[in-house]
């Protein structure tokens, strides 16, 4: 179970127990953990594939494997830990199609842990409109997280559930040099409407990464000498919230997730720190770290461009 | 994206660049060289330097240094003091695509 299912955890709560609520409340911090992207330019833009939100990218990709670990304030207290990866592939130009899953070990306070695989996730993302020149990208796309595919145990849910998304991104590059500084500034966003297929709530997903991009700073505003590591990191915060939107409503929930990424050759580390946006998210801060895998740089010949219609990065 | 480590197998990034990205230097540079974290195909591969009003100022020499296939090279005329703009285009052996651009400016000791 993803982000599109965490509509109300109180209510879920009480409805299905703390096995549910656990699963929700990971949901709610994570919101996509495991929906990252390859390399995505536009022009000189290296858009990072972001932990907690998902990027406008439409290409090949592994990210493997996401961990996170939160503790949440349901009734009991649980501590949950969160492993997952996800495979997408570039079918068509700006096409992809992409899997996901997880599995997840739920330690509640006072009562027995639980360990068992979240719902199986299917996405399609298209690149729709691009103008490198500005560094813009905007992308619709859609997921389905496939009910009765994971483990009850873990609260997983039975019903089928379609987000239909759009994504953007942004670079500052356009910026005057006045404001030179600011260029190596990127937003990425999604929003999304949860739509289940059984009498569930509808809620609204969206989130925003701001990165600072230190390579961009370094190649294409100004080299300040950064040593390694840190010539190579974006320090970034990404948002990451659902908000309720019919069937009673509930509190919006999300987290802030300040953070960094270390962009090596064939692979990004990723880390970030999980914290509550509000009280009915939680009180208590978590960690997610990820690897992303450049299957395009380790697989050139099979990785990197469309299965059809020709080679596109 | 470490300079110095050379494989067929990944983006060709910049690393680092004579004259450096966005500074100021007091003579007119005989060269501009980039340095790559990967050996670039130099057939796809360009580089190309202009002026403020966008003329393109080099003297179209764009070539890989003879040892270093990670160095990209291109030399200048004398030119005279103000704001120029490095606009290059990278393929890697593995034929994928990088680009970028960058300005320095000439202002001489007065």
């Amino acid at each position: 179970m993803k982000a599109g299912k965490c509509w109300n955890w109180a209510v879920w709560n009480s409805r299905r127990g703390p096995w549910a609520a656990a699963a929700t409340i990971v949901a709610a911090l994570s919101l996509g953990t495991a929906r990252v992207e390859a390399h995505g330019f536009e022009a000189g833009r290296f858009f990072p594939p972001t932990i907690q939100t998902d990027d406008p990218f439409a290409t090949d990709e592994l990210s493997f494997p996401t961990i996170l670990y939160v503790q949440n304030p349901g009734t009991p207290a649980t501590k949950t830990t969160d492993a997952s990866f996800e495979f997408d592939k570039e079918i068509f130009p700006k096409f992809a199609v992409g899997i996901s899953d997880g599995v997840q070990y739920q330690a509640p306070q006072g009562n027995s842990s639980a360990t068992g695989f979240d719902n199986l996730e299917l996405s399609a993302k298209y690149q729709l409109w691009e103008v490198p020149a500005h560094e813009w990208i905007f992308s619709v796309g859609a997921i389905w997280d496939v009910g009765g595919t994971g483990s009850k145990k873990i609260g997983a849910d039975s019903a089928n559930t379609f987000t239909p998304t759009v994504y953007f991104g942004k670079g500052m590059g356009d910026l005057p040099d006045s404001l030179a500084a600011l260029k190596p500034v990127a937003v990425t966003g999604t929003f999304g409407v949860d739509v289940p297929t059984e009498g569930e709530q509808n809620a609204l997903e969206w989130g925003l990464a701001v990165e600072y991009s230190l390579p961009y700073l370094q190649t294409q505003v100004r080299d300040i000498g950064l040593p390694e590591p840190f010539k190579n990191m974006i320090p970034l915060v990404e948002f990451a919230f659902t908000t309720p939107v019919n069937r009673g409503n509930g509190p919006t929930t999300g987290t802030i997730n300040p953070g960094v990424l270390y962009e090596a050759e064939y692979f990004q580390l990723g880390a970030e720190a999980v914290i509550p946006a509000n009280s009915p998210t939680g009180s208590k801060v978590g960690v997610v770290v990820n690897v992303q895998i450049f299957l395009d740089d380790i697989f050139p010949r099979t990785f990197g461009h469309p299965l059809f219609g020709g080679k596109d990065e | 994206m470490v300079a110095g480590q050379s494989s067929a197998w990944a983006h060709a990034f910049l690393d680092h660049a004579d004259p450096k990205v966005g500074s100021t230097v007091t003579e007119s540079p005989p060269t501009v060289k980039l340095w790559f974290t990967q050996e670039l195909e130099p057939a796809f591969s360009t580089l190309v330097v202009q002026d403020a009003q966008g003329k393109q100022v080099d003297k179209k020499d764009a070539h890989l240094d003879d040892k270093n296939k990670q160095l990209f090279i291109v030399s200048l005329p004398a030119l005279p003091a103000g704001d120029y703009t490095v606009n290059w285009h990278a393929v890697s052996e593995d034929t994928h695509k990088t680009q970028g651009t960058f300005k320095f400016t000439i202002k001489p000791k007065s």
